[in-house]
């Protein structure tokens, strides 16, 4: 395989929080919230990476973009290293990465005008101005599902499924080469949310764009990605094609989650039997020996408390980080 | 038929107008103690606005200007600040859509829900932490001890999230309003998060107002389902009801965008043609008419009333009978 295909490659990257004495280091644990993770993106590739809340997603999305740094690792993205680049390097780096953020709360500035957010990167990339900015933002606005005259409103005019979709409008606005996407729809509709999928397909087949895809929905993962990549407390404990990792999930945790996810409808979601996750959930700064899972795991013997599981490839070719999968 | 409990919650005839239009307009429904009714609808159809008119939080742009929101007989609306101050929290209390936004990023998580926990019910501050202790515990997160002392932005979207909800938690409301509360979470902590809340319903006879756009939630846990359009009560309806049996072309439509397991991985999912109208566009007739396969003159011209289908399955089409047109298009 050529450099060139992967537009994305993080080699093992590990993030850590506190234990520095600093300001909010007062319990001086250390926790590490990514734990050494590899993974590539090829071109036109769409990768799903799940698990559960507070397990690192958000923190491998901010490092991937540069907003976090690692303490260990390396990430490229169209091979240029991210690790360690100075500003002017990020800067065109960004061009070819842009991020949904999970909450856009967090992501709209509550002074600009939706259109003006959306305008900003056009204006400093030399895209567009004048009359033709303004219709590349109005086509951006309605691709989303809402519409040119709502340029000039402020974010707090909308609800909170229209400002995830001013968030989406500005990440594609530069046709970026990855996209990486923090929960983009869970705010949405279904029938929103169907057409901004829609859109997300479309614009991969016209401009060979890759997403990580940071999602819960496994119906929306099932949907729209190639892959899928589960991550455990700072780990990744399985990655699999779609169809393998659906046919045929392996981990424990992986079944766990296939078998929580609530069915649209209520006969069958109310009859159905769910496999509950014993044990006491274990704190990030304080990872459990062994295979960070055993603790909750029914599968667990004792050397799952005493070794840690690598990846290894199974006959369907899925990775699996488990010692009776 | 069984005998539904009197209403703990009454909107009846809700309308909130923003710059002249009315973005809720003549919404009603009832809770009863112990009851959960799933509020769904196309995005910015005033789902939040709703949920914010009974807490008196509306923003300053929006008025309600009409209908009432009684909690028994206490109408929520003629309420002062002062006294939805005390209600806010202990008799009705919000979980609201975006944590980031409502949690004070200056605070640590365990002094907020603390406060919370004394603004109603006063003790020293080593007792709230304790309660607060707890709320972590049944929310589901992790060595509670270290968290209570961590800022919003030292936690996960998900742990935010769940902050929230011990905050609206805390002072065990007789009814609770929760807006997206399991969006950021994973579906195995949402199974526990909605369990809780079943708890709640089961143990303390809480009334829930849960506002979704997982159709898989609200098949979990609502009993009765609103479905909202534009402002607009579209339908409503026990929620077996709603899922065999929608009564209305939106509700139809809607189910029908779920993805299917049996579908073409990123080949197009169903969509609603067209878009939902601003509230400078909404016309005389059905809100929904330029989007509906089943629409015709009537209901560009005139509005349907909310029409009563026996079982407490209400529609406002001007064509139920041709339901099974649209099955046919959605299928
Ligand atoms: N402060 C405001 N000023 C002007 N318009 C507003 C304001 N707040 C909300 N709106 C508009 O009112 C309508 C209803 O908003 P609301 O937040 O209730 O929608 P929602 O149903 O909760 O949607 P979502 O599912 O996206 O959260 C939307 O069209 C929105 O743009
Ligand atoms: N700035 C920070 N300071 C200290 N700890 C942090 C910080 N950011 C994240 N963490 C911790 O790192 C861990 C991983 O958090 P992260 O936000 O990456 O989770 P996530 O997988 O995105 O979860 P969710 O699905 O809930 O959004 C959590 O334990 C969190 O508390
Ligand atoms: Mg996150
Ligand atoms: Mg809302």
């Amino acid at each position: 395989m050529s450099e060139q295909k992967n537009v994305l490659e993080i080699r093992d990257v590990a993030v850590h929080f506190g234990g520095n004495g600093g300001l909010f280091g007062k319990s001086g644990a250390v926790v590490k919230a990514v734990n050494g993770v590899t993974l590539d993106i090829v071109r036109g590739e769409t990768v799903a990476l799940v698990g559960e809340s507070g397990c690192g997603k958000s923190t491998l999305s901010n490092t991937i973009v540069g907003l976090q740094q690692p303490v260990a690792g390396s990430v490229k993205i169209g091979g240029e290293e991210v690790v360690g680049a100075d500003r002017k390097k990020l800067n065109d780096i960004r061009r070819k990465v842009q991020m949904i953020f999970q909450d856009p709360a967090l992501s709209l500035d509550p002074r600009s005008t939706i259109g003006a957010t959306i305008g900003e990167p056009l204006i400093v990339r030399g895209v567009a101005k004048g009359k033709a900015l303004k219709e590349r933002v109005g086509a951006l606005l309605a691709q989303v599902g809402l519409r040119p005259e709502h340029a000039d409103r402020y974010p707090h005019q909308f609800s909170g499924g229209q400002r995830q979709r001013v968030v989406i409008a500005r990440a594609l606005a530069l046709e970026p080469d990855l996209v990486i996407c923090d929960e983009p729809v869970s705010a949405l509709d279904v029938s929103v949310r169907a057409q901004i999928l829609n859109l997300l397909v479309a614009l991969q087949k016209r401009t060979g764009v890759s997403y990580l895809f940071v999602s819960h929905d496994l119906g929306v993962v099932r949907h729209i990605c190639d892959r899928v990549v589960v991550m455990y407390l700072g780990r990744f404990v399985e990655i699999a094609d779609r169809d393998t990792f659906f046919a045929n999930p392996k981990h424990p945790y992986t079944k766990a989650l296939m078998s929580a996810v609530p069915e649209a409808d209520p006969e069958v979601q109310r009859s159905k039997e769910r496999l509950i996750l014993g044990g006491e959930l274990p704190s990030p700064a304080n990872i459990p020996s062994g295979c960070a899972f055993h603790t909750r795991c029914p599968l667990a013997t004792e050397i799952c408390g005493r070794e840690r599981p690598e990846l290894t490839v199974r006959d369907d070719g899925a990775r699996v980080a488990c010692h009776h999968a | 038929m069984e005998v539904s409990p009197s209403p703990l919650l009454t909107v009846d005839s809700l309308t909130i107008d923003i710059a002249g239009a009315h973005v809720v307009d003549d919404v009603s429904f009832t809770v009863a103690p112990g009851r959960v009714m799933a509020l769904v609808g196309e995005s910015g159809c005033g789902k939040s606005l709703t949920s914010y008119a009974m807490l008196g939080l509306l923003p300053p742009a929006a008025k309600r200007t009409g209908g009432r929101i009684m909690l028994e007989n206490t109408d929520l609306a003629c309420l002062t600040e002062r006294q939805f101050r005390k209600a806010r929290g202990k008799d009705i209390s919000i979980i609201f859509q975006e944590p980031s936004a409502s949690l004070d990023p200056l605070s640590t998580v365990g002094t907020q829900i603390a406060e919370a926990f004394r603004a109603h019910h006063g003790g020293s501050k080593a007792e709230a932490f304790e309660k607060a202790r707890q709320m972590l515990v049944d929310v589901g997160i992790p060595d509670p001890n270290r968290r209570l002392h961590q800022y919003p932005f030292e936690l996960s979207g998900g742990m935010c999230q769940r902050i929230m909800i011990s905050i609206a938690l805390i002072c065990g409301p007789r009814v609770l309003v929760a807006d997206e509360p399991t969006t950021a979470l994973d579906v195995t902590i949402q199974a526990q998060i909605l369990d809780l809340m079943k708890k709640l319903v089961a143990e303390r006879g809480t009334a829930i107002v849960l506002i979704t756009h997982d159709m898989g939630v609200v098949a979990d846990i609502a009993d009765d389902v609103a479905v909202m359009y534009a402002g607009r009560m579209a339908e409503i309806a026990p929620v077996h009801a709603l899922f065999r049996e929608p009564k209305h072309p939106y509700t139809a439509l809607l189910l029908a965008s779920v993805p299917k397991l049996d579908h073409a991985p990123k080949a197009d999912l169903a969509t609603i043609e067209g878009m939902v109208p601003t509230p400078s566009e909404f016309g005389v007739g059905c809100r929904f008419h330029d989007r509906c396969p089943l629409s015709t003159d009537k209901c560009r011209s005139e509005a349907p009333p909310l029409f009563d289908c026996g079982d407490g399955h209400r529609s406002a089409c001007w064509h139920i009978d041709r339901m099974a047109e649209i099955r046919a298009v959605a299928a």
